[in-house]
């Protein structure tokens, strides 16, 4: 038996000289045959029998938690920078003393569109079926419509980037649109799942991701040499996207206030420090901003402080959606709550 | 559709916990082991549907009769063998990005294997917990309805397995009338708390009915089933909605940052 062949038959007893692999199931392919629990359950050696909760299924997952991994996050961020900066690139198109920024921002749209696809694919669990995103389109799929839109804007910013302030209408706008897509597209994906705490945020999240992509746009900018034409239109963008950004994540507190399991799985945990982290590096770079002296020091120090904001708020949704799916009571309460109306 | 619809109609009060589902399940698919453990929770240690886990008894020990029940002592069971619910709104085909998961001839939800790519977005769609992303194969696993055995006109491996009848397979107009038909005389007994969970659209609006429904004998929770389940999709509208709006102000902020009084087009 080759190795390929016997790695087919770990973990099914089966002898394929007597048994035919063609059920449906078949195909599957497992490396190791027997995985331990996953930290599902602990095993019977460590903790004595579990009575049954009154409330629950022996306070099992009612839901599975997200599979995906940090590069999802990653893109998340990166999407938004591009989306946000395609924007401001069709914004800034044809002002002759701001040509340099408007280059810098066609270029970060760019960039983005071509490593996002990368981190994209890199979580896939059958990575060199990349390509299958575009097999079909799917409008129920927030899914399907991003990945579309991901790919066309990435063209339209190839385009942008080499044409300059030459381009036409079309890849001007073409990359406006995308853009804005690319921006906001993930926060109505989260939403639209049926994790209880991405659900109960469905009508925050696609503020939260846009608003945040025009503040992780500046920030990105802030970082680079501007002159101080070029400065205050990046420091308008961003202040705007960044008051955005703190309204959501107010709003999105008092949002899950209402249910108490919600609020639990935001606070708790590894998503409750990013969480945190994400709203500290946030006023802070707010406060940076707001401080009366001009220097390009502080412009930096306020870049980087969004930057790790977003980033950070990226990671405690990824993070708090786990939590909120290994917690029963989250769902049921939830749904409880619905049906009395 | 040429064929009628199929599914399941799962009756949990005759189930009698043997697991034979399981194992037909995992033999007829040819599914991997999941590993020995004992999981500490009554005979459950299989704990949950899975990947490689398309049919999972559950076990309830109940320290109370069933009505209409005689019994020594205060004790009751409550078994009942959980499945993929193949919804007539399923969010994880609603989902998927590929067009890997179709609704298929008979009106069962299928994954196509040679299509998945692993996205996960299903995973999270699903309002039961039901499909899985394998770690080690990458791709998306749940039962099929037994869609290999349904071509040749044989029903699904676990319904054949079980000795009690209490998984029935068949037209889904006919499990209906015959779960209609149980149901009035579990309560012609006395079984006052049995009642069909997810039958038709009128007792499941989120999910418009499933086509895997079950008779309950208790709440859904107890059971771990969500008692209120609704397909993602409903209520997206709101969500672009509002991204909409939000995509407009950004525009209308890039505009104004880069708006300058002086006027520099040349
Ligand atoms: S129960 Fe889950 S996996 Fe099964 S059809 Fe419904 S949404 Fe899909």
């Amino acid at each position: 038996m080759s190795l390929a062949q016997s790695r087919l038959h770990v973990g099914r007893e089966m002898s394929p000289g007597l048994a035919l692999q063609i059920g449906e199931g078949a195909a599957q392919q497992v490396k190791h045959a027997e995985p331990d629990a996953g930290g599902i359950v602990p095993l019977w050696r460590q903790v004595p029998s579990q009575h049954r909760t009154d409330h629950n299924y022996y306070d099992l997952a009612l839901l599975k938690e997200p599979v995906w991994i940090w590069s999802v996050p990653a893109y998340f961020y990166m999407g938004g920078v591009a989306g946000g900066s395609a924007m401001l690139a069709a914004a800034l198109h044809g002002k002759k003393r701001l040509r340099r920024l408007a280059n810098w921002c066609r270029f970060l749209a760019f960039l983005g569109t071509t490593i996002g696809p990368v981190l994209l694919t890199y979580d896939l669990g059958k990575m060199s079926r990349f390509l299958n995103m575009l097999r079909v389109l799917r409008p129920s799929s927030p899914m399907s419509i991003g990945s579309w839109s991901l790919a066309g804007t990435g063209m339209m910013a190839a385009l942008s980037l080499l044409q300059g302030d030459r381009s036409g209408a079309v890849t001007r706008y073409g990359t406006a649109v995308g853009g804005l897509l690319v921006a906001g597209y993930t926060g109505v994906l989260l939403g639209n799942t049926a994790n209880p705490l991405w659900r109960e945020r469905r009508l925050l999240l696609p503020a939260l991701f846009m608003s945040s992509a025009a503040a992780s746009t500046a920030g990105v900018l802030q970082m680079m040499p501007l002159d101080e034409r070029e400065e205050k239109v990046v420091q308008r963008f961003g202040m705007v996207g960044k008051a955005g950004e703190a309204a959501c994540m107010v709003a999105m507190q008092r949002n899950d206030a209402t249910v108490p399991e919600v609020a639990a799985a935001a606070r708790e945990g590894k998503g409750g420090v990013l969480w945190t982290a994400a709203k500290a590096a946030l006023v802070s770079g707010i406060l940076v901003e707001l401080l009366p002296v001009r220097s390009p020091l502080k412009r930096k120090v306020s870049g980087a402080l969004t930057t790790i904001g977003a980033i950070c708020l990226r990671f405690a949704l990824l993070e708090s959606g786990k939590a909120a799916a290994r917690e029963p009571q989250t769902t049921i309460n939830v749904q409880r709550r619905r049906m009395k109306g | 559709m040429t064929t009628p619809a199929t599914g399941f109609f799962t009756d949990t009060s005759v189930c009698i916990g043997c697991k034979a589902c399981e194992v037909a399940c995992k033999q007829w698919n040819q599914l991997p082991a999941d590993g020995d453990f004992f999981s500490g929770r009554s005979y459950d240690n299989t704990i949950h549907l899975e990947a490689t886990t398309w049919r999972h008894v559950a076990f309830v020990e109940r320290q109370a009769r069933l009505s209409g029940q005689t019994t020594s002592r205060p004790f009751s069971w409550l078994l009942m063998s959980d499945v993929c619910k193949h919804c007539q709104r399923a969010g994880c085909l609603e989902a998927c990005p590929t067009g890997a998961i179709v609704r298929t001839e008979f009106d069962t939800v299928y994954v196509q294997p040679d299509v998945c790519n692993g996205c996960g977005y299903c995973v999270v769609c699903c309002p039961f917990g039901v499909i899985n992303r394998r770690e080690d194969d990458g791709r998306a696993w749940k039962c099929t309805l037994c869609y290999d055995r349904q071509k040749d006109g044989v029903e699904p491996a676990c319904a054949k397995a079980c000795p009690t009848d209490s998984i029935a397979f068949g037209k889904l107009d006919d499990l209906r009338e015959m779960a209609q038909a149980r149901l009035q005389e579990l309560h012609r007994r006395g079984v006052t708390e049995a009642w069909l969970y997810g039958m038709s659209e009128r007792d499941q609006p989120g999910t418009e009915g499933l086509h895997a429904f079950f008779l309950l004998l208790d709440r859904p929770e107890a059971y771990n089933l969500p008692p209120d389940p609704i397909v993602p999709t409903k209520g997206v509208a709101g969500s672009w909605g509002v991204m909409a709006l939000a995509a407009a102000g950004m525009a209308a902020a890039a505009l104004a940052a880069t708006h300058s009084r002086g006027g520099d087009r040349k």
